[in-house]
């Protein structure tokens, strides 16, 4: 019986790792988009819910608190994670290689976790939750910038159009609401568009510093060594800080958070999305790139309105399906990119040409 | 302490001019006392990665009869490019040459 031809055959595995690539990213933005529900709930819990929102010291010391909690708990998610496909211990020689390779992921979790994270609270908190959604939308434009100056990532004019009607259908999604959220006789607003150009910046630099360590390494193992830094960052240099220069309860605010039940729950459920996601967005660059891998998890917009769709059961407005179909077809856009033209996702002497 | 397993197929790379990727495969699987179809995928996805990111480029290519991964399935011939060997040596897999 006659088989296929080797060019047919060749098509069929550039299709095959194509579609892995932007299936990891859909899984990016399908999780991302679950983990505002257990994200925002733990807010309503104790010892968050009793918050005076009017003391910032108090608000980033338990955001801090939150963070390193949730990111040990992502940890514990990515060691089963490794320890079902074996690679614990590829984990472990990554981490070891701190000066040449594992100091990467290091930079990619400041980037990601205090600075991004950081930054998008103090966008939330100085202008609002609306205007730091969208400014993180922004975050694959960063990435792709800098992919294509460091590491000459090639960024096809389909992938750019692609991430442009994205970017816009996010922008229909969460931008009526904005309207209403601006206040710009507030004095401290630019420390919102600081936090906001921090958040685009930081998770857009992750993306392409992580994709730079994993040039020679797992991206299994270098997200389980960007979470291991992330929980070193915030438990050994962060929380001290706020220890030693704020009057913030750091310690009650950890023995409460760990000893209620209800918020524990929303944070393991959580930190289960936000591991499993960040595992799939780490996947999705070695096959589709830095910068279609991080337009695509922009789709989490959606989905997070639509999580949320379920547990309130109240129809969104009319322009959240504009704007829905607005990221579809963006989205369509790039997934109709030749396979073989993601092939090589860099530049490497004479090629086709690209933005 | 043994090589990461990315680190592992890099270095195995530059040992030889060409190489096929079920030699490098095996040798991986040697390393690492793995076996199983799992793994053996594991690592292709791996080097389709490092070719994707431009560390090695495909030299040549067959199909597989069966005996390898698949049948129908691609076989490559794998060469290390000197985008490859720079990033071996930044990263310090690899000796710098004086």
């Amino acid at each position: 019986m006659a088989g296929i031809s080797l060019d047919s055959a060749l098509h069929k595995h550039y299709v095959r790792n194509q579609r892995w690539g932007f299936l990891w990213a859909l899984w990016v933005a399908i999780l991302w988009g679950a983990w505002y529900v257990p994200g925002t709930a733990l807010w309503f819990e104790k010892p968050y819910a009793d918050i005076d929102t009017n003391s910032q010291s108090t608000v980033l010391a338990a955001t801090a608190v939150m963070t390193w909690i949730h990111a040990l708990s992502v940890l514990l998610f990515l060691f089963i994670w490794n320890a079902m496909l074996g690679k614990v211990k590829d984990y472990a020689r990554t981490f070891v290689r701190f000066r040449k390779i594992s100091k990467w992921y290091a930079l990619a979790s400041l980037c990601g976790g205090p600075m991004a994270i950081f930054g998008s609270y103090m966008a939330m908190g100085f202008i609002g939750p609306i205007f730091a959604a969208i400014t993180s939308l922004f975050y694959p434009v960063v990435g792709a910038i800098i992919a294509r100056l460091w590491y000459k990532e090639k960024i096809t004019s389909r992938a750019a159009l692609g991430m442009v009607i994205i970017i816009i259908g996010g922008g229909v999604i969460f931008g009526p609401e904005l309207l209403g959220e601006l206040d710009l006789d507030n004095p401290n607003v630019w420390l919102g568009y600081l936090g906001a150009i921090m958040a685009a910046i930081g998770w857009g630099a992750e993306g392409a510093v992580a994709a730079r360590a994993m040039d020679v390494s797992d991206p299994d193992s270098g997200i389980q060594c960007r979470f291991t830094f992330e929980t070193l960052f915030w438990g050994i240099i962060i929380l001290p800080l706020f220890a030693l220069f704020s009057d913030a309860p750091l310690l009650s605010l950890i023995m409460d958070t760990l000893s209620n039940g209800t918020a524990m729950l929303w944070i393991v459920l959580g930190s289960a999305c936000h591991a499993y996601s960040y595992t799939a967005f780490y996947k999705s660059f070695g096959l589709i790139g830095v910068s279609r891998g991080e337009a695509i998890g922009n789709l989490h917009a959606a989905f997070a309105v639509l999580f949320v769709l379920m547990f309130t059961l109240e129809l969104p407005e009319w322009y959240f399906f504009v704007g829905l179909l607005l990221a579809t077809a963006g989205s369509l856009v790039m997934f109709t990119e030749p396979a073989e033209s993601i092939a090589h996702l860099r530049e490497q002497g004479e090629e086709e040409p690209c933005l | 302490m043994k090589l990461h397993q990315k680190g592992f197929l890099l270095v195995e790379l530059n040992k030889v001019t060409e190489c096929w990727d079920y030699e490098l495969i095996d040798k991986a699987l040697v390393e690492y006392n793995v076996k199983g179809a799992r793994w053996v995928n594991t690592f292709r996805v791996a080097l389709d990665e490092l070719s994707a990111a431009g560390l090695t480029m495909i030299t040549d290519k067959k199909l597989d009869d069966g005996s390898r991964v698949g049948i129908d399935k691609v076989l490559f011939r794998f060469r290390l490019t000197d985008f490859g060997r720079t990033r071996l040596q930044e990263t310090g897999l690899l000796a710098s040459t004086p």
